[in-house]
């Protein structure tokens, strides 16, 4: 009975790791065409309205944030021209404005209590979004050197703030002809907002670029992302253009295997 | 090679940016901010020729200009300042019979206000003693969200001499109910109707700019919510034209003062009750250059141009209706000549908390007030 038991068990065994073997040269042979580089980026950008309402009229302040990329994709030639990469990022589309308006709506809801009206005047407004990318992509390899990529991707944000305050300016209350009320400029005479619970966590878009390998490890790459989805939720009309987080992307990638 | 390629990128994005902006939109704002009227008789028509020049408040809709009872109004022609591009139709009535009634339309074509202008031939008041009994009252016909009160005119008409600071609340408090306003009427007063003023919490607008509460008040002269935000000193307009010399101020009061007194940072401030106030102040509105005078919340006590004041001090803490009568002290002796032709300013205040203009106080410090007589002295 013992010796039975102890047979099937070593045949068992064996089996598994028959299976195991074949399965992990599966994998090699799966592993084996793909390359992989990690990737440090910095990108300049922001959240904008597609066709700049005549109300937004002057950007005052343009403030580079600290918009930084890591990243790890893995690439896969499927002939000489093209391949297809995907990978995960870690970024900041972050945002720190200054813009004049002119009978630019505006509401701000605190604590139950609404205050909406047209604004004219100047906003500051300050956009952070951390996130997991996943891009996926097709490229074409224009020589040995250089690839393009063009593809979807697709982020989830783990840290959202959409903040700012309007200042030295004149809210009218509900509409034009409403009450008029000056904003100053400094804390405590100026209106603070915070729209942050209100950004979207999923967002989706198209992202464009070019991979240079300059030697066998180091290498230099440019995107643009274009967000085809707005930042915020879909029944936030708070601010009443949609906007798209649009980045253009520069870095240095490095080959691992 | 590739650099200038990433060079172009990063000069297309802020291309992209700065390009997109579109020409100017036109105006949307459609208001009277100052008449001025033109007479060929100007002395003839009004008391002060400053009068000839009106800013007109943002939120107010009527103007009423005091002239003289005997003024030719036919030689009156009315200038307006309006919102850049807008303009301005008579679509009832004649300045130059008293009254009348403009459409402002804004530049873009969208918006519209309408204003009635009205010159009001003023007597010389005759009575000794003037009866405040707050017996006037409505919703805001604007916004029916708080009340506005009306006191009766010489004639029997009513006027817009009493002001309060409902209009800033309701800025913070968009969804208060009329009853949880810093100033409203109760029924049930010393006779009839009276004022109840509460200091009340501005919530969390209140708290983003540091103007935690809203003492209630209610005072002789106009609110100006523009300022409520910003310069909350500069939104109390303190006063009104009187021809009369005021000697004594008399009227009945309860008071209570709330749980814990906050400062302006909202911080309790522990052993301190708050007190209510009661006071009125007769000054010159015109200074020595004949510039035009007004009392502000940060000035009503102190300006230079006080002729004579009153207060109740101290106001006792009390549930039952207490009467008080105060005297006017003078500090300056009073021209006849400037007070017939309406040099003088009057303004009687009243507020929950003392210290209410600096957003210091008590939260539920409540002040009532009714059946108030100002007593004045005939200059022979």
């Amino acid at each position: 009975m013992k010796k039975i038991f102890l047979s099937i068990l070593m045949l068992a065994t064996s089996v598994t790791a028959m299976q195991a073997e074949s399965f992990l040269t599966n994998v090699k042979s799966f592993i084996k065409p793909w390359r992989v580089d990690v990737r440090l980026g910095y990108g300049i950008g922001g959240s904008a309205p597609i066709g700049m309402p005549e109300s937004i009229r002057e950007l005052n302040r343009f403030s580079l944030t600290p918009n930084l990329l890591l990243g790890l994709d893995a690439h896969r030639e499927i002939n000489d021209r093209w391949g297809f990469m995907t990978g995960i990022h870690f970024e900041n589309k972050g945002m720190s404005i200054d813009a004049t308006v002119k009978n630019y709506h505006m509401e701000i809801t605190r604590g139950g209590q609404t205050l909406a009206g047209q604004f004219t005047g100047r906003v500051v407004t300050d956009i952070t979004a951390w996130m997991f990318t996943l891009p996926i992509q097709a490229t074409f390899n224009v020589s040995n050197k250089v690839q393009l990529k063009l593809g979807p991707y697709f982020s989830y944000l783990t840290n959202r703030t959409f903040d700012g305050y309007a200042y030295n300016g004149y809210l009218r209350v509900g509409n034009p002809t409403g009450e008029k009320v000056e904003l100053g400029a400094v804390e405590g005479e100026r209106g603070d907002y915070d729209f942050s619970e209100h950004m979207r966590r999923f967002q989706w878009g198209v992202d464009v670029g070019a991979d240079w390998h300059i030697n066998n490890r180091l290498g230099a790459f440019a995107d643009l992302s274009w967000g085809l989805s707005g930042i915020h939720q879909s029944d936030f009309h708070t601010v009443e253009q949609t906007l798209f987080p649009i980045y253009g992307t520069i870095g240095i990638s490095y080959r691992i295997r | 090679m590739k650099i200038t390629k990433l060079g172009v990128l990063g000069l297309g994005l802020s291309l992209m940016m700065t390009s997109c902006f579109k020409d100017e939109p036109l105006n949307a704002e459609c208001d009277i901010e100052q008449v001025i009227l033109h007479s060929t008789d100007a002395e003839a028509v009004f008391f002060n020729l400053t009068d000839t020049i009106q800013n007109v408040l943002f939120a107010d809709s009527i103007i009423k200009v005091n002239v003289r009872s005997t003024a030719p109004l036919e030689t009156v022609t009315p200038e307006f300042k309006t919102t850049p591009g807008a303009t301005i139709q008579c679509i009832d009535g004649d300045v130059k019979q008293g009254k009348a009634i403009y459409v402002v339309t804004s530049e873009d074509g969208n918006w519209h206000r309408r204003y009635e202008l009205s010159l009001v031939p003023t007597m010389v008041t005759v009575v000794d003693t003037m009866k405040f009994d707050f017996e006037h009252y409505e919703l805001d016909p604007t916004y029916h969200k708080f009340y506005v009160w009306h006191n009766v005119l010489p004639d029997g008409t009513l006027g817009n001499d009493w002001a309060n600071g409902n209009a800033g609340f309701k800025i913070s408090m968009s969804n208060a109910q009329p009853e949880d306003y810093p100033s409203v009427p109760i029924k049930d007063g010393y006779d009839g109707s009276a004022v109840k003023l509460t200091t009340r919490d501005t919530g969390p607008f209140g708290v983003m700019v540091n103007k935690r509460i809203a003492a209630g008040n209610f005072f002789l002269g106009s609110f100006d919510v523009q300022n409520a935000l910003l310069d909350a000193m500069k939104a109390t307009h303190f006063g009104i034209p009187f021809d009369q010399k005021p000697a004594k101020l008399s009227g009945y009061y309860k008071y209570k003062p709330g749980a814990t007194y906050i400062d302006q940072k909202g911080n309790a401030v522990a052993g301190k009750t708050d007190s209510g106030d009661i006071y009125a102040v007769f000054y010159r509105n015109h200074d020595a250059a004949g510039n035009p005078v007004m009392l502000y919340g940060d000035d009503v006590k102190t300006n230079s141009n006080i002729v004579a004041m009153a207060s109740v001090n101290p106001m006792q803490v009390t549930s039952e209706w207490t009467y008080f009568e105060i005297e006017f002290n003078y500090s300056k002796e009073i021209d006849p000549a400037v007070l017939e032709n309406r040099g003088y300013s009057l303004t009687i205040v009243f507020s929950s908390s003392i210290d209410g203009a600096i957003f210091q106080g008590a939260v539920g410090s409540e002040l009532c007030v009714d059946k108030v007589r100002l007593i004045c002295t005939r200059e022979e």
